[in-house]
């Protein structure tokens, strides 16, 4: 493992002071300066954990905009699935058909799949329970949309690959083995 | 104007709240263990999410504002992934998923 250039442990430090001012709110110099200290020693320790030394930081600073631009299509589909599950909720009948459904994909980066686990628990009727390898076990409150929406569209999965640069298409049997 | 973003915050919290009765509706009506992780933790993470929006607008612009901002983000990330720690515990310790057609419990 290569150690981290000073770039990022001044990133590392600016965002860790710029939260500890948030969370403070004074500009007295004692505040300041145990902030600076604490601050110091939370940058020597883990300099390397925020922005991983193997990967640029201009490129994480790609994908994290590419993010930022992707979470209103996000919350969109959090209050559509929320109105979703409220609707369910307070239907007399209860119109549910729970069930697991398994989702295969190509993902290979942990944050990548930890963002998607994540997209999927956000939006309709969809909780990730298990994740190995790239595949999702899923589960729906109703299972045929969930089908619909992961199996068959696929939207939010091809969304999430552009995003972190990697190729969405449905695993053939040589990366299946991986 | 500071008529029109107090209206705004309130109702932003009453849409809060909508989504957290239903989520506490749902624990009860929801048959099994899974549907009711279900209820709890989408509509609470939207719920708690709108509450503090409407906070946010009630505040105006200060570090308060910067401060509930931070906590909205917080909750978009933990909420799923303790429903997701809560909801693969079950899976592997082998509770059961009610299917359509059964008893109610």
């Amino acid at each position: 493992m290569n150690r981290p250039s000073v770039s990022r442990y001044i990133l590392t430090f600016a965002i860790l002071i710029s939260f500890w001012y948030i969370l403070s709110g004074r500009p007295e110099p004692f505040y300041v300066g145990s902030g600076i200290i604490c601050c110091a020693i939370v940058t020597y320790i883990s300099g390397d954990l925020l922005f991983r030394s193997e990967v640029s930081i201009l490129e994480s600073a790609r994908t994290f905009i590419k993010f930022v631009f992707y979470i209103p299509k996000l919350l969109v589909a959090i209050i559509y699935a929320n109105l979703d599950v409220a609707y369910r909720v307070l239907h007399p009948k209860m119109p549910i058909d729970p069930g697991f459904i398994t989702v295969d994909t190509s993902f290979r980066g942990d944050v990548l799949r930890t963002a998607f686990a994540n997209a999927i628990t956000l939006t309709p009727g969809t909780v990730t329970v298990d994740v190995s390898d790239g595949r999702f076990v899923v589960h729906a409150l109703v299972r045929e949309a969930a089908e619909e929406d992961l199996l068959r569209e696929r939207d939010m999965e091809h969304d999430l690959a552009r995003v972190f640069g990697e190729e969405s298409r449905p695993p053939s049997d040589e990366t299946r083995g991986l | 104007m500071l008529n029109l973003l107090n209206t705004l915050a309130s109702i932003c919290i009453i849409i809060g709240l909508f989504f957290m009765v239903v989520a506490a509706i749902g624990l009860v009506r929801f048959p099994d263990f899974y549907s009711r992780a279900h209820a709890c933790g989408k509509c609470d993470t939207l719920g708690e999410g709108m509450m503090l929006l409407g906070f946010i607008l009630y505040e105006g612009a200060s570090l308060v504002s910067v401060k509930l901002l931070l906590l909205i983000i917080f909750i978009f990330v933990t909420s799923p992934t303790a429903l997701h720690a809560i909801m693969h515990f079950a899976y592997t310790s082998g509770v059961k998923p009610w299917k359509k057609g059964d008893a109610r419990e």
